[in-house]
């Protein structure tokens, strides 16, 4: 008998028109290490809800087909019974969090089973050793950083003996050194064989390190392909990429070497950086040429282009503690600018000091020409747009109109103009049909939209956002980047601090590493990621490309990405 | 990073009492007996009109906390500083509002113009605010030396609160730092949209009420994907749970009770405050 | 067939979550209860009244039986952890008022969600709070008018806090919060 037996399972959330996943079939033997694939919305997280009964048990939701874990259904086996066979791990650390210690933590659901005291605490122990955190059982789990939360997660998993982990992007919130404690973790777990696992997960670059099968779900929630991991990505390459699926970086990489023909049709995709590393070996002599285009091209975009944010001997208290110490920078008009370092480094005080989210000391900036330290918000709104991590947290008004309308307002600006200006915005972000709904109620992807659109409405000369695409799916990320460009060839100066340097070195003009609170480095970034060890001083690790690459041939790299 | 560590708590709710010396015997009693035995000297405190059982009551409720609770700087200061500042404050603000028809036999206290402010009024005022402190005192006596998740389990193993409430309060107390910090980058972003506008208290409160449903939307979300967590944990499965925290209800509990009990019928025998 | 419970952990969570938010409130009016009895005791009603807010959120926004005794509850539990000075106040005013909102409610056989229901409870509320609070303050010695401002201050006091608690269990409905 498999673990798990999904047989032509469709599922329609209350109030949805169609099914997704929709008339999905596959089962899943012990030891299987199963990625699930798929373009957003095409019902990843709902299979996953479904396949320990949450759906539809605690989740409204129509089911047809069946799910069974070791023979059982999910429909009417009580979500608590099928817990012991199938563990879950959700994407936010902190929304899995329910009591006080790590080891009331993972006791907690062996509670719950009525299991004796002695028992609990036996596994417990076992759980948390396991992941490496038996020493701070008595600690509070907020005092772990989001990596060690997502670990302790897995230790729950762990405690409950479940034969079947469902993991729903793991990694998605947390930062490298996070996606690494967890992926450390799960390794752990696999490499002992005695469970499977179902992993969702858009960060394919450390999923490969252990994945057996993939499973790839369509736009339309149907199975679209079912097979080794490896063949899958090869095999069907072109497929995945028109559905929106993401591919490892190493896998983008060779194709775009492949079209420009520099390697041939036969040789198999990477899929690993180590694999790209070996495919590309033989290519030094072509790097050189890439080389000095690179260089031309850094010189040509910093030229003469005038300064529109200056920052002199910049500190910023936070508290008591001094966070910033002594700030020089300079962003020019024009360019994309990246904020970068490790957690704790100042990137957040920094961009809201800039944009006067938090009033900084008067005579330190110049942005576009006031002293955020001085300007009243209102002169500021219209001199900087800022859009937060989570849009919601920024809107204010009923419906997308008057979100949008808002600033115009205040501006004191007229029925004619704004309705104008408005509605150019609405269309340019294609939100013309939602013009009445209520903010809240857009779909992620439009809500982001909205957000920028409403910072963008006063027309602001520099648009600042604080980790955009933190916590979101790549394609959504890949939308707001298409945004940004746009924004960018219309004259707007964007700044954005983020934790993804594959991002940075392939998106950004130029870059500011923090370290400390203080500049590490600065400059276009083509150069500053063709300085060898720059990054890593600043407490940093580069995307797993170009550390499986020398600088040479990151070169050619950062050549073909763009 | 940003999203995902919340500021620390400066309370951490769970934090177990720092253990307590044999000494401090309040801490060693339980939640419930430490509520059980004030209560019904709290009750009767609402009709007393004397000055003296109130404060019979507070010195015994403040000798109890000295001896038998670890006094910290904020609970001196609580004590000592705040509970008298308040006495007096509510004592002179009451002694205003008293029918001046109902005292004007007594002695004046202070005479402004025409207007006199008698020393029955004053006594009135102060037998009220004492009354309040005496009421609060022995609130006190459990609720320094009670911590949150004593109490949930107390009400649970011996009150027959469903455990189902009381877990989720114990979930809850995770939201108190995340919804704090929320609120203050909700401030935040309202404030970059030029949504300053307007000092005041009313452009303050219309300010205060943008900030509601964006916090409370944010604070739903979070706690429906919390439930989902723990439905995935079994939480609910049977109609108890394994408790490994017992919070015992021992002799020692009754001995307070019955003491404490006994106390308060001797003060209330020997002030007797109530004209009948 | 796994049982059905009226009280999912979905909406033990949610009113949790109310009962936090609302609590901040709760905190507020804890602070500014001490000042307002010294300087104007007949305004206290208006502070006090703010504890209707949890249920009154949560009856509104979810419309569920048994949530405003929970949120209440809930509410106390967790300010009892962040001031336990106050356990017995807080778990007082909730079992009370948590009790007359679903006893009213309960009385409609749970049909009705109308503003007008939540105000009847805050009359109910508002009178039961002034009694025992008149007699802990003495209030027969005030003046009259005092008296009389004071008992009304716990009916005003109760009905606009009702009133804002509602308008926010409806901005949120609005806003797609919860309903399903
Ligand atoms: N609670 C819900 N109520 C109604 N519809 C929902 C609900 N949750 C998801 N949906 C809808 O169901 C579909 C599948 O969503 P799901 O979250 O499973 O997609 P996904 O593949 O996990 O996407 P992503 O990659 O963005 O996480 C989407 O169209 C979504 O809008
Ligand atoms: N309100 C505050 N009070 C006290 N210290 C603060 C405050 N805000 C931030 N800090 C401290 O200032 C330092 C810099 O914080 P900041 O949020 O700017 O870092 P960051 O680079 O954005 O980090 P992350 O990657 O985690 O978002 C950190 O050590 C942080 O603990
Ligand atoms: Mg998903
Ligand atoms: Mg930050």
């Amino acid at each position: 008998m498999p673990l798990l037996r999904v047989r032509d399972l469709s599922l329609t959330h209350a109030g949805a028109t169609h099914p997704s996943p929709s008339d999905v079939s596959f089962d899943v033997q012990p030891g299987e290490v199963v990625l699930v694939l798929g373009p957003s919305g095409s019902g990843k997280s709902t299979l996953t809800l479904a396949l320990n009964g949450l759906i539809p048990q605690s989740v409204p939701a129509d089911v047809a087909g069946t799910v069974e874990v070791r023979g059982r259904s999910t429909v009417d086996t009580p979500v608590a019974e099928l817990s012991s066979d199938v563990a879950m791990v959700f994407q936010d650390p902190d929304a899995q969090l329910v009591t006080g210690t790590l080891l009331d933590e993972v006791a907690f659901a062996l509670e719950n089973l009525l299991l004796p005291v002695a028992e609990v605490l036996s596994r417990s122990e076992q759980a948390l050793r396991r992941v490496g955190l038996w020493e701070r059982r008595a600690w509070n789990p907020d005092r772990l950083s989001g990596g060690g939360r997502q670990r302790l997660a897995i230790a729950c998993a762990v405690a409950m003996g479940s034969p079947l982990i469902v993991l729903d992007e793991p990694t998605a919130n947390l930062d490298p050194q996070g996606i690494d404690d967890v992926y450390d973790a799960l390794t752990d777990l696999v490499a002992s064989g005695d469970r499977a696992v179902i992993l969702v997960e858009h960060n394919l670059d450390a999923a490969m390190r252990f994945a057996t099968r993939a499973i790839v779900l369509d736009q339309q929630g149907r199975l679209a392909f079912d097979g080794p991991v490896a063949e899958i990505l090869r095999e069907h390459t072109e497929e995945l990429i028109a559905m929106g699926v993401w591919l490892p970086a190493a896998t983008l990489a060779g194709r775009m070497l492949r079209e420009r023909g520099v390697l041939d049709a036969e040789t198999p995709l990477p899929l690993t950086p180590e694999e790209l590393a070996g495919v590309v070996n033989g290519f030094g002599t072509l790097s050189e040429r890439s080389e000095t285009t690179r260089i031309e091209r850094a010189e040509g975009g910093s030229k003469s282009s005038p300064m529109i944010v200056r920052s002199r001997n910049l500190s910023v208290k936070r508290g008591r503690a001094e966070v910033l110490h002594g700030i020089d920078l300079d962003i020019s008009a024009g360019s994309l600018t990246a904020i970068v370092g490790a957690n704790g480094a100042g990137k957040t005080t920094l961009i809201q000091a800039l944009a006067g989210v938090v009033p900084p000391p008067r005579n330190r900036i110049t942005i576009d020409g006031i002293d955020p330290g001085r300007a009243s918000p209102r002169d500021l709104a219209a001199r900087v747009g800022f859009v937060f991590q989570n849009p919601e947290h920024q809107f204010i008004a009923h419906t997308v109109f008057d979100e949008l309308a808002h600033g115009l307002r205040l501006r004191g600006a007229s029925d004619a103009e704004i309705s104008d200006r408005v509605g150019e915005m609405l269309s340019r972000f294609g939100l013309e049909h939602k013009a009445d709904v209520h903010p809240f109620l857009l779909s992620g992807g439009e809500k982001r939209r909205l957000s920028v659109g409403t910072a963008l409405i006063t027309r602001p000369a520099v648009l600042a956002l604080d980790e955009p695409t933190f916590g979101q799916d790549r394609a959504r990320a890949d939308e707001l980047l298409r945004l940004l460009k746009g924004l960018r060839s219309e004259g707007t100066t964007i700044v954005i601090v983020t934790h993804d340097l594959q991002l940075v070195a392939d998106h950004t003009t130029h870059t500011v590493v923090l370290a400390d609170g203080r500049v590490h480095a600065a400059g276009p970034t083509d150069e500053l990621f063709a300085t060898e060890r720059l990054f890593e001083t600043a407490g940093l690790r580069l995307p797993a490309l170009h550390r499986a690459l020398n600088p040479q041939l990151r070169g050619l790299l950062t050549e073909t990405t763009r | 990073m940003t999203a995902i560590t919340s500021p620390t708590a400066t309370v951490d709710p769970y934090a177990p009492g720092a253990p307590a010396p044999a000494r401090r015997f309040l801490n060693h009693l339980n939640p419930l007996a430490k509520v059980g035995a004030v209560l019904p000297a709290m009750v009767l405190l609402i009709f007393v009109r004397d000055l003296a059982t109130p404060l019979w009551f507070t010195a015994i409720a403040y000798a109890l906390i000295v001896i038998g609770a670890r006094l910290t700087a904020r609970t001196a200061a609580l004590l000592f500083l705040a509970v008298p500042l308040g006495v007096i404050a509510i004592g002179f603000g009451f002694s205003l509002w008293v029918d001046a028809s109902g005292v004007d036999d007594t002695a004046p206290f202070l005479q402004i113009g025409g207007w006199t402010l008698f020393s029955g009024a004053v006594q009135i005022g102060f037998a009220t605010a004492l009354r309040l402190a005496s009421i609060l005192a022995l609130a006190l006596i459990g609720g320094l030396t009670t911590t949150g998740p004593d109490l949930v389990r107390a009400g649970i193993q011996h009150l027959r609160v469903p455990y189902r409430i009381g877990y989720t309060a114990l979930a809850a107390y995770r939201f108190v730092p995340r919804f704090g910090y929320e609120l203050s980058v909700i401030r935040a972003a309202h404030r970059v949209r030029g949504q300053h506008g307007g000092r005041g208290p009313f452009a303050r409160i219309a300010r205060g009420w943008g900030y509601i449903v964006p916090l409370l939307a944010g604070a739903i979300r979070h706690a429906e994907r919390v439930a989902l967590a723990m439905d995935a944990r079994a939480f609910g499965a049977h109609p108890t749970r394994t408790e490994r925290h017992l919070v015992p209800f021992r002799t020692r509990d009754v001995v307070f009770i019955v003491l404490f009990i006994t106390a308060s019928a001797t003060i209330f025998a020997l002030t007797f405050p109530w004209q009948l | 067939m796994p049982k059905t419970r009226v009280l999912t952990t979905r909406v033990l969570l949610i009113c949790a979550a109310v009962g936090v938010a609302t609590g901040l409130v709760s905190a507020g009016a804890g602070y500014l209860s001490v000042p307002v009895s010294a300087a104007v005791p007949v305004l206290y009603g208006l502070i006090l009244g703010s504890h209707v807010l949890p249920g009154i959120v949560a009856q509104s926004l979810l419309r569920v039986p048994g949530v405003a005794l929970v949120a209440h509850v809930l509410a106390a539990l967790v300010s009892s952890a962040f001031a336990p000075a106050w356990v017995l106040r807080y778990i007082g005013t909730a079992l009370l008022i948590g009790l007359i909102q679903e006893g009213i409610t309960a009385i409609g056989r749970y049909r009705y969600w109308g503003l007008g229901r939540f105000m009847i409870s805050a009359v109910i509320v508002g009178i039961i709070l002034a009694v025992p609070i008149g007699l802990a303050v003495d209030l027969d010695r005030f003046e009259p008018w005092a008296r009389v401002l004071y008992l009304v201050m716990f009916i005003v006091g109760p009905v606009a806090w009702t009133f804002i608690g509602a308008r926010i269990g409806a901005s949120l409905r609005r806003a797609g919060v919860a309903t399903r």
